[in-house]
């Protein structure tokens, strides 16, 4: 028995090697079929305007944690192609819409997916830091234009540019804090603490703050970093007061969207603390925090892009639809995907229908001065230039809350007034040691 | 940083982030120690919890009201999960676990299906307002109500062990569940009704909690997580254990977050890496 | 319901009441299934290397390899639940480590080769250091140990952001230049998934994998033989981090890039639930898994924005009503097809003999039919 055991053992083995060098062998020769994946549709040679269907793969987190801003993005993007029908200039706008989960190795998957059965010829989103990376770099490789309605990270439009990835609803981190920490100082704060989340994003949004307030004179006596997951904010809630008992102006804090913004409010305010010496980013004071916290936060600061009580008949009549339609005020999630859709809409309107590199080309160099955030344009990184506002929450007059602008900073880019850098490939990213000083 | 005040208040911070572990844990804990089975779907009921406390007190207007229909929820879904599901699995340790994590997941799903994506917090009209200020030491009302909540339930759960018939059949079943069985005590009910009461622990647990920190989608993960570590280093089965272990965790946290935020994640998870390999029944527990 | 196939094979009691994997030599029936296995095999080797002729785009051919990567990590977990007895919600962390090993050897601008060995070394180092650690232990124990460390690798793929550029991940990894298309690279998976199996396969019949069985079944009885099990233990961890390891590495290949969700517990737990939906033990249990998992996760949820929740029912269905998994089902149904009416691997219903601490569970268990 032993003997034949061994044999059949040296069998398997055997046949299994056989298996294995077959499957070598065959990756020498390509199968049929096997194409790079180009993009399918090609503009027409016509001399007019090409005219046929655009088709838009949307990725974006509807499950997992990040699922309510996922879905704010995909709605806001939605509610555009609704109130003005998707069809520009002889052109239709197709949109297949995939949840990529929050997970980059899903975002990958579906975004191969799109492209390689799908055949779409433009891909937006993805949202979070980790997964829009993975998809740029794969978008572009195949040449196919890659949109971001509301990522953040410095390294897409800097180091890791390429010319197919576009910021099309959003500023690159820094871009929008930068302004802040300038009119912190102007107000005359001198010491500064910030609170912001450790990891990329929170890094480099506190880099704006603190370059901005270090180069008007400001002072940064601490810097505390949350984690990103932090779900229980009492234990930073009082080191920031514990910082503001013992004489420091203000404290700058910086998270993502969701939670942690009505978390940390509801801890610092039930244990006292006062809303005047705050100024937040975009997404702690985003409409989720103000729906949730309610009145309390009436009169809190921050700095943003994205104020949805500008009093501009464009972002007016996209707050009123938003209502109308979702029954919600907008917030930034939702004005990214809008703004994208109307951007993507009016370029089309203008050229016809384009793709690759011709469509990339032509929303840079485009101008849109009447868009729901102001005057935006583009800047040879792909990135955008376009107002950020000092806002503060006040109750409208439908008795909902609203970030209205106190204070506006017109064309602001992502090199912090200072010019682009000779070599955007070298820049060192931001961490917690390394904050622009 | 280390003036009286912040650390008078970090130190409560501490002991009501651990209050609301032990509620949590003290269910998880119970539950392992008479049926060996480690709830995975502990932190499903949670959340669970935590949503319909948000829900049914912002309707009502009254805590207890939302309390109430929390616990009612959950305890139904709980005798349906233990009475339906687990009694294919009984006796097997995987499956089981297994069995629960698949719980897990389909409790999250619905709850993201029907409570949303939103975070979402107790509304501050049903909890106690304000902060009490001594001196210049300042405290929210809340945090002291965690912590005497967490008391009240503790004491309540050693006097049902300590003094009523109930709670001598618990010990007895966590010492011995054959001997239980050979003296007619019919403990089919008993599993049934201690797994009801985790659960009802953990409903609380969340209502509670969700006034301050918020509910949404990845919290039942999180939770769990810390229930576990609390468990494990206050020993399986253990009531005691679980309130030194949450006080322990709860007080870690807090301050390594302050003192040393890079290493403030490893602090949770070194000390059960420890108990596990030193002394794995924890420090209260029984040798398995 | 005496069994007499059981009463002669009374080697039903894995430590964490697991079904036993297939024995060897338990009756007539074993030819039979036997000769389902081959088919089986058989089958799907042609069907995966014909994969690509069949005019599969290139997204198909994708998925299919994302599957087999997953199998192979599933098979690392299988070989440590069916062989030793031991569930471990940690492979997920090692294969992470193995990923980032060679994304960090990416990102300091080293070649292919310098990627596969520091993936090879810090596999090797967290599999010791996990068997070490987990060696003493056993059961619920050994599931929390493993999943505490796994919760410190992803914490330090999280945390350690100089190396592991934190949250963001490292992006850009490059693929060995041979394996640049994607067929290439299908082929180089499947050929690796067939080198892993067999692998392990060939583990499963040696001696050590005889001493791991009887581990698996009594610790107490090893050890009075005079073996000295934790380090058995130690050793089939050591092989089985080796495979997830590989497993990490493919993974890094195939997507270019690693974060901290790579070394997540939710990685882990994935890879279980493909173990026990595909069959505990059995060769091609893992495989169908992956699949069914992957699938869902891909592409259900295109189709159905619940797919979680149907992941989870299905996992729960199988846990209650097909305890051998898909595998070890089909095995059933064909033996039954064939007349068979005993089951030698006790499949489906629970094994007679649980822990000797829960009789009473026992007697009520023993009410339910199969």
């Amino acid at each position: 028995m032993m003997s034949t055991k061994m044999s059949a053992r040296g069998r398997w083995a055997a046949i299994a090697g056989l298996g294995v060098a077959t499957a070598l062998s065959l990756a020498a020769c390509a199968p049929p079929g096997a194409s790079t994946g180009e993009p399918t549709t090609a503009p027409t040679e016509d001399p007019g305007k090409a005219t046929g269907t655009l088709k838009v793969g949307f990725l974006s987190p509807t499950s997992g944690n990040f699922a309510v801003a996922g879905q704010e993005m995909l709605d806001g993007w939605n509610l555009y192609w609704e109130e003005n029908g998707n069809e520009v200039g002889g052109v239709t706008i197709e949109t297949i819409a995939e949840d990529d989960a929050g997970n980059p190795e899903t975002a990958l998957t579906k975004a191969h997916k799109l492209v390689e059965q799908d055949g779409v010829d433009i891909i937006v989103g993805p949202l979070i830091a980790s997964t829009a990376s993975a998809v740029a770099q794969y978008t572009s490789g195949l040449g196919i234009p890659n949109l971001h309605p509301v990522a953040a990270s410095n390294d897409m439009t800097q180091q890791n540019w390429n010319e197919f990835t576009v910021r099309t609803g959003s500023m690159a981190g820094t871009q929008s804090t930068y302004p802040g920490g300038v009119w912190a100082a102007e107000q005359g704060n001198k010491t500064a603490v910030t609170l912001c989340h450790d990891y990329s994003f929170g890094w480099e949004s506190c880099a704006g703050f603190v370059q901005g307030f270090v180069d008007n004179g400001g002072e940064i006596v601490q810097q505390i970093w949350a984690p990103n997951t932090t779900t229980d904010w009492a234990g930073y809630a009082s080191q920031v007061q514990a910082a503001l008992a013992s004489g420091v102006d203000m404290v700058f804090v910086a998270t993502a969207g969701g939670a942690p913004g009505p978390g940390f409010l509801t801890a610092y305010l039930d244990a006292g603390g006062d809303l005047d010496p705050l100024l937040l980013n975009c997404c702690a004071a985003d409409q989720g925090t103000l729906r949730a916290m309610g009145d309390r936060i009436i009169g809190l600061k921050s700095v943003s892009y994205w104020a949805e009580g500008r009093d501009a008949p464009a972002t007016q009549e996209f707050v009123e639809a938003t209502i109308a339609k979702l029954g919600i005020v907008p917030g930034a999630y939702i004005a990214g995907g809008y703004m994208t859709a109307s951007l993507v809409a009016k370029v089309i309107e203008e050229q016809g229908l384009l793709v690759g590199s011709d469509l990339v080309d032509a929303i840079t160099s485009f101008t849109f001065p009447d868009s729901i955030f102001g005057e935006v344009t583009w800047d040879d990184f792909n990135n955008t230039i376009m107002p950020v506002y000092i806002r503060e929450v006040e109750k409208g007059a439908d008795g909902l809350l609203y970030n209205v602008p106190i204070a506006e900073f017109p064309a602001v880019d992502q090199w912090l007034g200072k010019g682009a850098p000779a070599d955007v490939r070298a820049i060192v990213p931001y961490d917690q040691t390394n904050q622009g000083l | 940083m280390f003036t009286p005040v912040f650390i008078g208040q970090q130190l409560l911070n501490g002991l009501s982030f651990g209050a609301t572990l032990f509620l949590l844990a003290s269910g998880l804990t119970l539950v392992f120690g008479l049926m060996r089975i480690v709830n995975m779907a502990h932190g499903a009921f949670y959340m669970l919890g935590g949503y319909l406390g948000i829900v049914v007190s912002a309707l009502s207007g009254n805590l207890l009201v939302g309390l109430i229909a929390a616990i009612a929820v959950v305890g139904v879904l709980a005798f349906f999960v233990e009475f339906v599901l687990l009694r294919f699995v009984r006796g097997q340790e995987l499956p089981e676990v297994l069995l629960t994590i698949g719980v897990s997941f389909v409790v999250a799903d619905i709850c993201l299906w029907i409570f949303g994506g939103d975070p979402q917090q107790l509304p501050a009209a049903v909890r106690p307002q304000g902060a009490f200020t001594i001196g210049d030491f300042t405290y929210p009302w809340y945090g002291v109500f965690i912590i005497g909540v967490a008391i009240l339930v503790g004491v309540a759960l050693v006097i049902v062990q300590a003094k009523t018939r109930v709670g001598a059949i618990v010990r007895a079943g966590v010492d011995d569940r054959e001997m239980i069985s050979a003296m007619g005590v019919n403990i089919r009910w008993v599993f049934t009704g201690m797994f009801i009461v985790g659960a009802a622990l953990a409903a609380i647990a969340g209502t509670i909690g969700a006034g301050r920190t918020p509910i949404l989608q990845g919290v039942q993960n999180e939770v769990l997580l810390y229930a576990l570590v609390v468990i494990i280093i206050g020993g399986l089965g253990s009531i005691a254990g679980a309130a030194v272990g949450s006080i322990a965790i709860g007080l870690i946290d807090v301050f390594a977050k302050t003192w040393i935020p890079e290493f403030a994640y490893f602090t949770v998870f070194l000390p059960m890496a420890l108990v596990l390999v030193i002394r794995p029944q924890g420090l209260f527990g029984k040798a398995a | 319901m005496s069994n007499p196939a059981t009463r002669v094979n009374p080697v039903v009691r894995p430590a964490t009441g697991l079904i036993p994997s297939r024995v060897p030599g338990s009756g007539g029936g074993f030819f039979r299934s036997r000769a389902v296995q081959i088919i089986g095999l058989a089958l799907i080797f042609v069907l995966g290397l014909a994969l690509p002729y069949l005019g599969a785009n290139s997204f198909t051919i994708s998925l299919t390899s994302t599957i087999l990567i997953a199998a192979i990590l599933a098979s690392s977990v299988n070989f440590l639940v069916g062989e030793g007895g031991m569930a471990s919600l940690g492979h997920g962390a090692i294969a992470g480590a193995a990923a980032y090993g060679a994304g960090f050897a990416s990102k300091q601008g080293w070649d292919v080769g310098m990627q596969v060995l520091l993936a090879l070394g810090i596999t090797l180092v967290v599999s010791f250091v996990y068997g070490i650690l987990s060696m003493r232990t056993s059961g619920i124990y050994f599931l929390m140990v493993t999943l505490a460390v796994g919760m410190l690798i992803f914490g330090l793929a999280s945390k350690y952001s100089t190396v592991t550029n934190g949250d963001t991940g490292i992006a850009n990894i490059a693929r060995p230049d041979f394996l640049g298309e994607y067929w290439q690279y299908y082929y180089f998976v499947f050929a690796m998934f067939v080198v892993a199996t067999a692998i392990l396969w060939l583990v499963t019949r040696s001696p050590f994998g005889a001493s791991l069985r009887g581990i698996r079944d009594s610790e107490s009885r090893m050890r009075s033989l005079g073996y000295s099990v934790p380090w058995y233990k130690v050793g089939a961890f050591m092989i089985s981090g080796f495979i997830a390891g590989l497993a990490g590495l493919l993974a890094v290949w195939h997507t270019h890039f690693v974060s901290p969700t790579s070394a997540g517990v939710e990685r882990s737990i994935f890879a279980i639930v493909m173990v026990i939906l595909g069959g505990v033990g059995t060769l091609l249990g893992p495989l169908i898994g992956a699949a069914i998992v992957v699938l869902i996760e891909n592409v259900l949820s295109s189709y159905v924005d619940r797919w979680q929740l149907v992941l989870g029912l299905v996992f729960i269905l199988v846990i209650l009503f097909l305890r051998a998994g898909v595998a070890g089902g089909i095995a059933k149904l064909v033996r039954r097809i064939r007349g068979r009416t005993t089951s030698p691997s006790g499949g489906g219903s629970p094994p007679p003999g649980v822990e000797p601490a829960s009789n009473s569970n026992h007697t009520t268990a023993r009410k339910e039919t199969a």
